[in-house]
């Protein structure tokens, strides 16, 4: 590994005085929260995705039966809900930066990101009620 | 003069290059995945809801189109994730010279043209 250089020392991950700068009565707001929580859901989403597209191409070919019993069984329904909350919350903070470089108005950005929030939050509650289903009437 | 916004800046401001480019696949297939997100949760409910309902997303996404639709996230999750880790490697501090951001690209492409490969016989075969 090459020595790393003063610029590359300096991240807000490796640095903790970065981020004392930054916040309080630096410059950064909203923004340095969305952004950690977007690091943390990716490092989250790496076991949980993995685990999770494993198991679907396990049950690809599967009938409805194998595919509740899978979803209603302890480990799964809870790695299933971790998996949709934090990817939708991964979704949610990617969608809005995109809408943040991407759409010049700032009532349409508001728009944008109720209307995506919105729809965040109504596709992680029919994901964890639908796990919470299988797994309560097992 | 009128300023260039940003998503028509390529490519008659910049010049595409490798590292750009896959930038912007980053977040092309981030944005296809959120769009499947979708159909996951409605695979979800219908799993929960059984009956007609699983039975139509069922033969749905057991159809042609809907075999070419989970490949194409298969693709897009197997790019956003490693390239993710390129980029969680960048927020450390580490690869951030050309040399190692140039080597990560290609690597990343090639390991998504492998994984892609072992991924097809599962959805087109099965």
């Amino acid at each position: 590994m090459a020595k790393p250089s003063t610029l590359a020392d300096s991240t807000a991950l490796r640095d903790a005085t970065v981020r004392r700068r930054v916040t309080q009565l630096g410059s950064a707001r909203d923004g340095l929260r969305d952004w950690r929580l977007q690091r943390v859901t990716a490092i989250a989403l790496i076991p949980l995705s993995l685990y999770f597209a494993i198991s679907v191409l396990r049950l690809a070919i599967s009938d409805r039966t194998t595919a509740a019993v899978w979803l209603g069984s302890p480990a799964p329904a809870l790695l299933v809900i971790l998996f949709v909350v934090a990817g939708i919350t991964h979704a949610l903070i990617g969608i809005g930066s995109v809408f943040l470089d991407y759409v010049h108005t700032r009532s349409r950005l508001l728009a944008a990101g109720l209307l995506v929030r919105a729809a965040a939050i109504v596709l992680a509650g029919a994901g964890v009620l639908s796990v919470l289903k299988l797994f309560l009437s097992r | 003069m009128e300023r260039p916004l940003s998503p028509f800046m390529f490519p008659s401001w910049y010049r595409f290059a490798v590292t750009s480019v896959l930038s912007i696949l980053h977040r092309v297939t981030g944005i296809a995945l959120a769009v499947g997100s979708i159909m996951l949760v409605w695979w979800l409910v219908s799993v929960a809801a059984g009956g007609g309902t699983f039975a139509a997303t069922h033969a749905f996404l057991a159809s042609p189109v809907g075999r070419v639709l989970l490949f194409g996230w298969s693709i897009a999750f197997y790019y956003h994730l490693l390239n993710g880790v390129r980029h969680l490697a960048w927020d450390a501090g580490y690869g951030l010279e050309l040399r190692s951001a140039y080597r990560g690209g290609y690597a990343v492409i090639a390991a998504t043209v492998v994984l892609a490969a072992l991924t097809a016989p599962f959805v087109f075969l099965t």
